[in-house]
């Protein structure tokens, strides 16, 4: 009797986490009202995040200690040189900043020249193969809101999406779930590109048959629905597929940052 | 649990989480049951960002079900617990695969069939290593 009465609870207990779990997925889903309860749990996780990244971390700091002289030598002339280089062309660009703000004057429309930005380093990878989610190390308490731009070196990753204290989540421009409003520099053509799952490409779906477009374009963020600011580098045409039938073509577009393979990211603080 | 690994590994990872919380639900039914399964999968979500509750109702439904079948399989040989152990994470891939289905997003054929069949061919080192920690600490 007693056996059958646990057994009882157990099922009875069952129904009851069941019930409850496809509750909270339906209103995670449709309202976002969870979002105070994931990033609650999210923080208590974040000691963990910290301790699992750690063997990288300690990695790379033993390998800048033991790098020999000459190394760190050659480096720092590189570095020197480059840093040379960088400064040159930042002059030039501080003279045409100044003619563009003059000609925007003129012309009677505003537009940020600069933007604020914060340095982040990579936590981790999200394991969820459907997924293209990154964690960085910044969080609320350093600036970071949900929407903020999010590029590296070479063009933009994607956007935050949640914001813990000390940490935030990256959804990437590769995600399925993810599209970037883009525009072809060389033509003027405004489009979107929408990720597929794949750290390499991402698609344009039904751009017209006419439209002017050649393999090596490169599209930059067009700065249209307000969430990425314009002019930052995308990605670059490299393959274009016709369906003759519809009259539309898919273009398949090579992401300018390295998705798979920065640790430093920066965010985009949009100027209020 | 975090750690980046490359793209390619990320559909033969074996569900890390699923395989150990099987055997403690195994080992000590009474201590970790459907509340340690439901928090876990919570804690889940959160770290890959899936809907809240997409892996606790897995795991809760995986648990359930060894929980009625702890006793036949404890005294089975490991080569049949481990086929005991596919089952339980195909439930819990099937489940984890609705989910998304609902949402509108499929399922690849390899990354459904592929985490499962690892895990059935690691779970007797996960077993044999699991069993001598609990003797170790004592835990019954």
């Amino acid at each position: 009797m007693r056996i059958l009465l646990q057994a009882r609870g157990a099922s009875l207990q069952a129904l009851f986490l069941i019930v409850l779990s496809i509750s909270m997925m339906f209103v995670d889903h449709r309202f976002h009202h969870l979002e105070v309860v994931r990033s609650n749990i999210s923080l208590a996780l974040t000691p963990l995040r910290y301790l699992v990244s750690l063997p990288a971390t300690a990695g790379n700091w033993l390998n800048d200690w033991f790098s020999s002289h000459t190394e760190l030598l050659e480096e720092n002339a590189a570095l020197r040189s480059q840093g040379r280089i960088l400064n040159a062309r930042l002059q030039k660009l501080a003279v045409l900043a100044e003619e563009n703000s003059r000609l925007r004057n003129l012309l009677g429309s505003s537009r940020k020249i600069a933007d604020e930005v914060i340095v982040a380093e990579l936590l981790s990878v999200d394991q969820n193969p459907y997924r293209q989610f990154i964690e960085i190390n910044k969080g609320s308490s350093d600036g970071v809101e949900i929407g903020h731009a999010v590029i590296d070196d070479f063009g933009v990753m994607g956007q935050v999406i949640h914001v813990n204290p000390r940490s935030a989540s990256i959804i990437l421009i590769s995600d399925p779930e993810h599209a970037i409003p883009v525009q072809f520099i060389r033509s003027g053509t405004r489009s979107i590109a929408f990720g597929n799952g794949s750290t390499h490409q991402l698609e344009l779906r039904y751009l017209p048959a006419t439209a002017d477009i050649v393999i090596g374009d490169e599209l930059v963020t067009s700065g249209l629905g307000g969430r990425f600011p314009p002019d930052y580098p995308v990605a670059r045409v490299s393959a274009i597929n016709e369906d003759l039938i519809l009259g539309f073509v898919s273009v398949i577009v090579e992401p300018s940052a390295r998705l798979d393979s920065s640790r430093e990211v920066l965010i985009i603080k949009p100027k209020q | 649990m975090i750690l980046p690994l490359p793209d390619w590994v990320q559909v033969y990872r074996p569900n890390w989480v699923a395989l150990i919380l099987i055997y403690w639900s195994m080992a000590m039914p009474k201590r970790v049951g459907l509340w340690f399964a439901f928090f876990t999968g919570l804690v889940l979500d959160s770290a890959q960002g899936t809907l809240l509750g997409q892996h606790a109702l897995a795991l809760v439904i995986v648990v359930f079900f060894n929980l009625n079948f702890y006793q036949q399989v404890r005294v089975l040989a490991l080569v049949q617990q481990a086929m005991y152990v596919f089952s339980l994470l195909l439930i819990n891939q099937v489940v984890l695969a609705w989910v998304e289905g609902i949402l509108g997003r499929s399922t690849p054929v390899l990354a459904f069939f592929a985490a499962p069949l690892i895990g059935m061919l690691i779970w007797p080192w996960i077993f044999v290593m699991l069993r001598d920690i609990r003797r170790k600490a004592m835990l019954k």
